[in-house]
């Protein structure tokens, strides 16, 4: 039989509140309050995030951020710095119950099965794309995808991004580098590693285009069906509660 | 204060920096992009590591049995490539 999962569209957002949700998602679906949900968001005002492990200062330029108007946010999750264009980027996460036959117990397999839902949506837009481990989506050799993992309380939470389309130029202002002296030159080279669904098909694939593939590849994959949702009030409040903790000083620099 | 960054190859990226006395840690942050289940183990990691003499075994085996003990999963690095990046740290050191 095929299991319904929730499906959530939940807009543009800030950072703080984005990451908020998530988490408070995932709590809801520990306590069973929800079923598992895929979500797809964007930011607004772009943000850069970084893995729960990194240091703030040392991956991210934050006057660059403050002179952009970007935000920058900690993540629950592991991994790398990402930067969430608001025009660029689609983020999603997946919340599913860990006992859930679908997800391998190993962490690395389960980066497979999970990302397989976006492998094949973006087959179906003509990119063909695959699975990169530990945690990357390419295409003809180009990251195009970034995904992130982490399981509490019995929830395998994971999100991750896709390139929609990609300026490294602005990457690396917010990013940081190395040295001044080399910029140029990750940015040259962020241009043969790093590719977007625009860029890598040539024409303008737009939000609803690109979410639709998404959607369509997360059923495939998983044979389940995404019965459009929306969050309930338990989740919402929160999500409000929780975005005081990723607005603050404390957490965001805590590395 | 010493710092070091160690990519492992096929994995991920460890950044660690340290401050040293007669030999042993004296203070240290384990930063990178690799990922470790449950997050909040990297805490307790830096606090038992703290003391401890700068001996890329010793530091291994110390990181190897708190995962056993705290049932946790790293990502991208190993025990031994958190170890060596320390060890390097500690020689970038004066």
């Amino acid at each position: 039989m095929v299991e319904d999962w929730r499906f959530l569209d939940t807009g543009a957002n800030d950072a703080y509140y984005n990451m908020a949700l998530d988490e408070a998602i995932a709590t809801a679906r520990s306590k069973g309050r929800v079923p598992n949900t895929i979500r797809f968001f964007r930011w607004k005002p772009s943000a850069v995030s970084i893995g729960y492990f990194q240091g703030m200062e040392e991956e991210i330029d934050i006057a660059a951020c403050r002179s952009l108007g970007v935000d920058y946010i900690r993540r629950i999750t592991g991994g790398g710095a990402v930067y969430h264009d608001y025009n660029g980027e689609l983020t999603y996460s997946i919340l599913v119950d860990e006992a859930n036959n679908l997800v391998p117990k190993d962490v690395l397999r389960s980066y497979d099965v999970l990302c397989s839902g976006l492998v094949i949506g973006l087959s179906l837009l003509g990119i063909p794309a695959e699975f990169k481990p530990i945690n990357d989506i390419i295409v003809a050799g180009r990251k195009i995808s970034g995904n992130a993992q982490t399981r509490r309380m019995s929830v395998v939470h994971q999100h991750g991004t896709i390139l929609r389309e990609v300026d490294p130029d602005v990457m690396y202002t917010l990013l940081k580098v190395p040295s001044e002296k080399i910029r140029d030159k990750l940015i040259k080279s962020a241009k043969d590693r790093v590719t977007s669904i625009s860029g890598y098909l040539g024409r303008e694939v737009g939000f609803g285009e690109l979410k639709a593939a998404l959607r369509d590849g997360f059923e495939r994959a998983f044979n389940v069906r995404l019965v459009e949702g929306k969050t309930v009030e338990y989740e919402e409040e929160l999500a409000n509660q929780l975005r005081v903790k990723y607005a603050s000083r404390e957490w965001n620099f805590k590395r | 204060m010493g710092k070091a960054v160690y990519k492992v190859e096929g994995g991920k990226m460890i950044k660690v920096a340290l401050t040293q006395r007669d030999g042993k840690i004296e203070w240290l942050k384990i930063t990178g992009d690799f990922f470790l289940h449950p997050e909040d183990l990297i805490e307790e990691m830096e606090r038992i590591l703290i003391s401890s003499s700068i001996e890329e075994i010793d530091i291994s085996n110390s990181i190897e049995g708190l995962m056993k003990k705290r049932n946790g999963t790293l990502v991208g690095v190993a025990p031994a490539d958190i170890a060596r990046c320390i060890m390097m740290a500690g020689d970038s050191d004066g």
